[in-house]
């Protein structure tokens, strides 16, 4: 069985945002990690490898700086490693086809990967590359396990909880998981170092990125708060009900 | 907000890829464990046995001793290693020190084959606590006038005397002790079910709060003939072993001096006098800038310090001088941090009053300060000030 598992290094969710002119300033990012969803997503594949054997490739469309996040994951144990260098494509599309080619040259017949990331909050990788290796799609699920030649996913519906049985070809996104990723430890960080990990362009994918579809107009910062408001003793009381009713519509 | 280690000239760029994704898996365990829990264990006074566990598991005990299981890490990296639990807390550091340096190390140096495959496996993955018993109630920078002694029995030894001020004694599966047999000092492997030996703990610390002190008593404590460390004879077992855990504490105090200066960073920059931030004044930009002058510096010892122990050309008193001072300055990072944040200083909700107190402990244990003083003294002028004799 093979196990491809899509990441995504993004802004911690702790790191402050800056905007410097009408972009993100990445060079004032103070640390990457990787996506809190795509976290979930490892250790389901982690899991299932342990359950099941096969092996697992760790795939991603970025930077040079994502290395660190592949080597991160290779010390929790995942087996191949590969990096498609983004030559500054935004276009989900875009990198949708170029994750899916590499999944498809990989081999793996079960994908997994967060429903969303923390930077974009897009949501549209895993469904899009499903779509592109013609792989069965389940979304936003919190488990996995192999049962029989196919899988049996776990997912909160408002109901209860769904049960979700697919078969091989398939992709799963990740809500947040069952359980928490594992931390490295020293042996694995000694043979993650040891690891290649392979980088490949469009050209190598054989992906022909064209004129990109969409197009970035901007970031901006979230409005500033405005600052709270101090009331003081029983005679204040009249204005905070009126406020709490016409401003706040709480009351 | 994401922890920024201040980090002025860039050591993180003299790393190797292995020792900063060690040094991230231990700032991430700290930022995840200790510091969320860190106020109650201190309030309770415990060492949660969680946390031995999860040393264990990331596999950091012992870091740099190679064989039986033991990760076989660079210098710098165990120095990294100390500074971010010691950005944790004092205490933290403390257990790990006690058990790679103080512990495992003389077992690993100076202990028969039979003894390294029985003891360093279980004690790298922190299944088996050790100690390390030198001090006595009435020789602490002085040990070698120690009293405890080992008599031979013929297939037995028969261990008497006192330790006390013994970090992780309390929990400790065995204790490294060292005691006096036919007048010269051995080291000895006690284990906590060995007859005639109990392992009290001492309470009413006002510092290292987390960390579990005790006294080590031997009263006709038998042990087996196969106990004795077998390559090692006098002060120079005991001393080996502190100048690893020496080297270790002079990156320890750089993490907690870092913590002290991040805390005292935010806040002067967020609290507001006569309408302006505290930040916005000389006085205490001074006293900021004092802070980076020094830690930076410290670093820089620490880190060159490091690389002379990778390369084997250190003697001890280098590693005197990077302990004495790093201490000195983190003891002095963490009393000005106390001071830029005012009476909230004194608040469990800030790090540095927890620190300044530890750091009186730091300063004082693994040589005095002014024992490090006396040491670098001899090294200059050729004269011995310890004692007015010869
Ligand atoms: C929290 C904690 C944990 C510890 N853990 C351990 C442990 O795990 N194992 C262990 O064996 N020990 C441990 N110790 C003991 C520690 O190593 C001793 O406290 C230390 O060596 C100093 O000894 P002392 O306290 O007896 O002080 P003393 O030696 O009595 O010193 C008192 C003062 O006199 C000064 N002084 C002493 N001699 C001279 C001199 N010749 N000239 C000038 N000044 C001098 C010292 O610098 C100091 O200021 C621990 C101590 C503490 C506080």
């Amino acid at each position: 069985m093979g196990i491809a598992v899509l990441l995504k290094q993004v802004p911690d969710t702790t790191a402050k945002i800056s905007v410097s002119g009408d972009r993100v300033d990445e060079t004032a990012v103070s640390k990457w990690s990787m996506s809190p969803y795509d976290e979930y997503a490892l250790e389901a594949a982690l899991q299932l490898k342990e359950a099941g054997g096969g092996d697992i490739v760790a795939i991603t469309c970025g930077p040079i700086r994502a290395t660190k996040m592949l080597t991160d994951a290779a010390a929790v144990g995942v087996d191949n490693l590969i990096l498609i260098q983004d030559e500054g494509v935004t276009d989900s599309t875009h990198v949708q086809s170029l994750l899916a080619a590499a999944v498809k040259r990989s081999g793996s017949d079960v994908v997994l990967c967060g429903k969303q990331a923390a930077d974009t909050n897009g949501g549209s990788t895993g469904p899009g590359v499903s779509h592109l290796i013609g792989a069965a799609c389940v979304g936003m699920i919190s488990e996995v396990y192999a049962e029989g030649d196919g899988f049996i996913a776990l997912r909160a519906s408002p109901t209860g909880n769904e049960r979700v049985e697919v078969s091989r070809p398939c992709l799963f996104t990740f809500d947040k998981g069952a359980t928490e990723l594992r931390r490295p430890n020293v042996r694995g960080i000694m043979m993650a170092k040891k690891k290649q990990i392979e980088t490949v362009t469009s050209d190598d994918l054989g992906v022909a990125i064209g004129t990109s579809s969409v197009s970035l107009q901007s970031h901006s910062p979230p409005p500033v708060k405005p600052p709270g408001q101090k009331f003081e003793g029983a005679d204040s009381v009249p204005v905070v009900v009126a406020k709490l009713r016409d401003e706040a519509n709480v009351i | 907000m994401a922890y920024e280690a201040l980090d002025f000239y860039d050591i993180d760029s003299l790393l190797t890829d292995e020792e900063r994704m060690v040094r991230d898996m231990v700032r991430d365990w700290v930022d995840e464990k200790i510091l969320p829990n860190i106020e109650k264990a201190c309030h309770d006074g415990v060492f949660p046995d969680e946390w031995r566990v999860d040393l264990g598991e990331m596999g950091i005990l012992g870091a740099p001793l190679e064989g039986y299981g033991c990760p076989g890490l660079s210098y710098i990296a165990y120095g990294l290693i100390c500074q971010e639990l010691e950005r944790g807390d004092s205490g933290v550091r403390s257990f790990a020190s006690v058990q790679g340096s103080l512990a495992m190390y003389p077992i690993w140096d100076f202990g028969s084959e039979e003894q390294k495959n029985h003891y360093l496996p279980k004690m790298t993955t922190g299944e088996w606590i050790g100690c390390f018993g030198l001090t006595e109630p009435d020789y602490g920078s002085n040990p070698g006038d120690m009293i405890t002694r080992a008599e031979d029995k013929g297939d037995y030894y028969l261990l008497n005397g006192a330790k006390m001020w013994i970090t992780n004694g309390t929990i400790a599966d065995l204790a490294v002790v060292w005691a006096k047999l036919d007048g010269v000092i051995r080291g000895f492997i006690v284990e906590k079910d060995d007859p005639g030996f109990t392992a009290p703990e001492m309470t009413g610390k006002h510092s290292l709060k987390a960390s579990v002190t005790s006294e080590l008593v031997f009263q006709d404590c038998k042990i087996p003939k196969d106990r004795m460390l077998p390559h090692v004879k006098g002060l120079k077992g005991p001393f080996s072993c502190l100048n690893n855990a020496r080297y270790g504490i002079s990156w320890g105090a750089v993490g907690a001096a870092q913590s002290c200066f991040s805390s005292a960073r935010e806040y002067a920059l967020s609290r507001i006098q006569f309408d302006h931030p505290i930040a916005s004044f000389q006085l205490v930009q001074n006293k900021l800038a004092w802070m980076l002058r020094e830690i930076t510096k410290a670093q820089l010892l620490a880190y060159h310090l490091g690389k002379k122990k990778d390369e084997g050309t250190w003697i001890p008193e280098h590693i005197s001088l990077a302990k004495m001072n790093n201490v000195d300055i983190a003891l002095d990072v963490a009393r000005m941090a106390r001071d830029i944040h005012g009476a909230n200083g004194i608040l469990d909700e800030y790090p540095v009053m927890r620190h300044m107190a530890n750091l009186e402990s730091v300063k004082t244990y693994e040589g005095t300060h002014d024992i490090h003083n006396l040491i670098l003294g001899r090294y200059i002028t050729g004269i011995q000030a310890f004692t007015r004799e010869s």
